[in-house]
């Protein structure tokens, strides 16, 4: 009798039927592991998702173009100049390019009649940022306004720390590159829903308003960010433009997975003038907000780890009293002629039956959960909306995940039954048909 | 010929006043800063009262060091407790900023404001109007009961400063300045300050009397609730120790 024998099954089957509320128990105990590792793997998903999305689309490309430019050795400014050749480059030499854009970076204070803050400012031109519209959520206004050399985009949780609504005018005091004290007077001209981290301090203003506020020529932008079609392409991209610039006589800096205002001090220390380039990907941009997805996984990994032991437990416990159960009926199958293996066999299909059926119920139950939970809008605590980028909770396991809850579970659990198949089929039929209990 | 007289001295108070040339806006400058310049040592002991909107008022204390021979410039903070040891050190064209609580050393610019406050280095520092300005003559205007010159200066070219233009009213009797109006690129007025209260010391090393503002009132234009006072309260032209303005003296300070 192989594991392939239909009768095996069977026996195995009505095992669990037999011992129905020991077997709904633990496959009850399995479901529900199986549903918070789909759960856990959602939110994994959902945050690393949202998190690409949301900063790809507002603070970093796929991949970026950028760099300093120092005028002495001590100052720099984070500006790229020659930005249209660089871009000539970028279209040339990227395979499976999607689209490129060019996006000024400030710092200023940003000041109401009623209050001021410091915030970041991203120079767009909105017209040719396809992504744009997708990521951000209007509240008012419209993002027509930030064709104007004075539109400005804040989010909800700036409008209310300024008192300001779609219309009213603002001003950004900022220093140029050069140190000189500058000023330009915006208009809101769209307010949107808050994006975690994002909504704190940084907003959007149109380019040349930008432009206008640091000085800059016509040549220089903040950055270039470069959109693939395929993201799992994205390291060689940073490699191939790395090459490219480098082959055009471009000088570049050596490789730093940090975000550009983390770059700052090291860049001020060197000795060098002039234009560097700096090519880094979003997962360098983001690298501040990375350490909570890491968290998030070992934390979840940890979770899986602790609830597959204590279920293995469980399962080997409910198996060594089958086992003691159903000794007399080892005793007789091995009396008429059943083999050792075979008894291995019919223990462990027992096990993996239940796992089977247990995690199949589960992933159900997972997915389930993980649709209510996203389409209940849950808003996530403060602290978790700053780094995830998102006001709400998104739980998307993938069909990867599902699989892989299904086979590690249940894989583990027939693993755990390999110990009481062995003890079961180490009986010897006489004593074992003589066994009372 | 009383007639005459009278009609004289009418036409006279109804002319517009006489421009100043270039050249003289330039040697008032240039005596401006020359009054405020002591070519020794000079420590100062400084109050900054800051009042931001919706904010408790804070009091500083701060020693100002200078060796204006060398072009040296040194702030120490010393009040409040939690402000004690900070401090600005100009070391050749940079400023650097000091915070004893992680002990790292911070490279700043002109447009830094010193402490929080609405200060700027050059508000502590020499005057060097006459040779960082290009001056050009606005009018006559009484500002109070003082009778002021007003002038406007940009920057020329190749000098860093923190505002390209400012706008000064000059007392015509003591050449002292009573206001100044610092406005940003975009010619958006930033900050006015008032200059209610002059003091003089004589000064060994220069021979000669030092001028200092004894208070200086400070309001940002951009940020309209914001202001600063700053009070000097002793001023001292001894001789300071040779080797103080450094790293290492500033942070000896706060050990």
């Amino acid at each position: 009798m192989t594991i392939f024998d239909p009768i095996l099954w069977l026996i195995a089957f009505r095992s669990l039927v037999q011992h129905r509320v020991r077997s709904l128990l633990l496959g009850a105990a399995i479901m529900v592991v199986t549903a918070l590792l789909v759960c856990l793997a959602g939110i994994y998903v959902g945050t690393k998702t949202t998190l690409l999305v949301s900063a790809t689309t507002l603070m970093s490309g796929h991949v970026n173009v950028a760099g300093f430019y120092k005028s002495t050795a001590s100052s720099s400014a984070p500006v790229v100049t020659q930005y249209k050749k660089l871009r000539e480059i970028v279209q040339r030499d990227v395979k499976g390019l999607d689209y490129v854009v060019q996006r000024g970076r400030g710092w200023a204070k940003l000041i109401s009649d009623t209050g001021s803050m410091q915030v970041g400012i991203a120079g767009i031109d909105v017209a040719n940022e396809p992504g744009f519209l997708k990521v951000v959520n209007l509240k008012s206004g419209t993002l027509e306004g930030l064709k104007r050399a004075d539109g400005l985009l804040i989010f909800e949780e700036q409008a209310k720390k300024l008192d300001v609504k779609v219309g009213d005018k603002l001003t950004f005091a900022a220093p140029t590159f050069k140190g000189t004290n500058n000023t330009i007077d915006v208009t809101v001209v769209a307010i949107a829903a808050n994006i975690g981290m994002l909504s704190s301090w940084n907003t959007f203003m149109n380019d040349d308003g930008l432009r206008q506020l640091y000085q800059l020529n016509e040549e220089t932008t903040g950055a270039l960010q470069v959109y693939v079609k395929d993201v799992a392409t994205v390291r060689q991209v940073q490699e191939q433009l790395r090459k490219s610039f480098a082959a055009e006589g471009f000088e570049l800096m050596d490789n730093d997975p940090r975000p550009f205002w983390a770059k700052f001090d090291g860049v001020n220390r060197e000795s060098w003038t002039g234009q560097k380039l700096d090519v880094t990907n979003w997962e360098d941009e983001t690298s501040f907000v990375q350490w909570f997805v890491t968290i998030l996984t070992v934390a979840a990994t940890t979770v899986i780890f602790v609830l597959t032991i204590i279920i293995g437990v469980g399962i080997m416990n409910v198996m060594w009293i089958s086992i003691r159960e159903r000794t007399r009926e080892i005793g007789t199958l091995r009396a008429v002629g059943m083999q050792r293996r075979s008894v291995i066999a019919m223990f462990l299909t027992e096990g993996f039956l239940l796992g089977l059926l247990g995690t199949s119920a589960g992933v159900l139950l997972g997915v389930l959960i993980s649709t209510l939970l996203t389409g209940a809008h849950v808003v996530l605590p403060k602290g978790a909306q700053l780094v995830l980028m998102s006001e709400q909770l998104v739980v998307t396991p993938t069909a990867g995940w599902l699989v892989f809850a299904v086979l590690f579970i249940t894989g583990t659990i027939t693993l755990i039954s390999l110990i009481p198949s062995f003890l079961a089929a180490r009986l010897k039929p006489v004593s074992a048909m003589s066994h009372v209990g | 010929m009383t007639r005459l007289l009278v009609l004289s001295v009418l036409v006279g108070a109804a002319l517009p006043a006489r421009a100043m040339d270039k050249p003289e806006m330039v040697k008032l400058l240039a005596e401006i800063d020359d009054r405020q310049r002591n070519g020794g040592d000079y420590k100062a002991l400084v109050y900054l009262e800051q009042k931001e909107k919706d904010k408790a008022d804070v009091v500083r204390e701060v020693l100002v060091y200078r060796r204006d021979a060398d072009d040296k410039l040194m702030l120490l903070f010393s009040k409040p407790k939690s402000e004690e040891g900070k401090g600005v050190l100009r070391l050749d064209k940079n400023l650097w900023t000091y915070d004893p609580g992680t002990g790292k050393w911070d490279r700043t610019t002109e447009r830094e404001r010193i402490g929080g406050t609405n200060t700027r280095r050059a508000d502590f520092d020499e005057s060097r109007l006459a040779e960082e300005f290009e001056p050009s003559f606005v009018g006559e205007e009484k500002l109070g009961k003082f009778e002021t010159v007003v002038m406007e200066l940009k920057v020329k070219e190749g000098f860093d400063v923190a505002y390209p233009v400012l706008k000064l009213w000059v007392d015509k009797s003591n050449h002292n300045i009573l206001k100044r109006q610092e406005f940003a690129l975009s010619g958006k007025l930033a900050r006015t300050s008032y200059y209610p209260k002059w003091q003089k010391l004589f000064s060994e090393s220069k021979k000669a009397e030092l001028w200092f503002p004894g208070e200086i009132r400070i309001f940002d234009e951009i940020e309209k609730s914001n202001s600063t006072l700053v009070l000097f309260k002793t001023v001292d032209l001894t001789a300071l120790d040779q080797n103080m303005f450094t790293k290492a003296w500033l942070e000896s300070k706060s050990r």
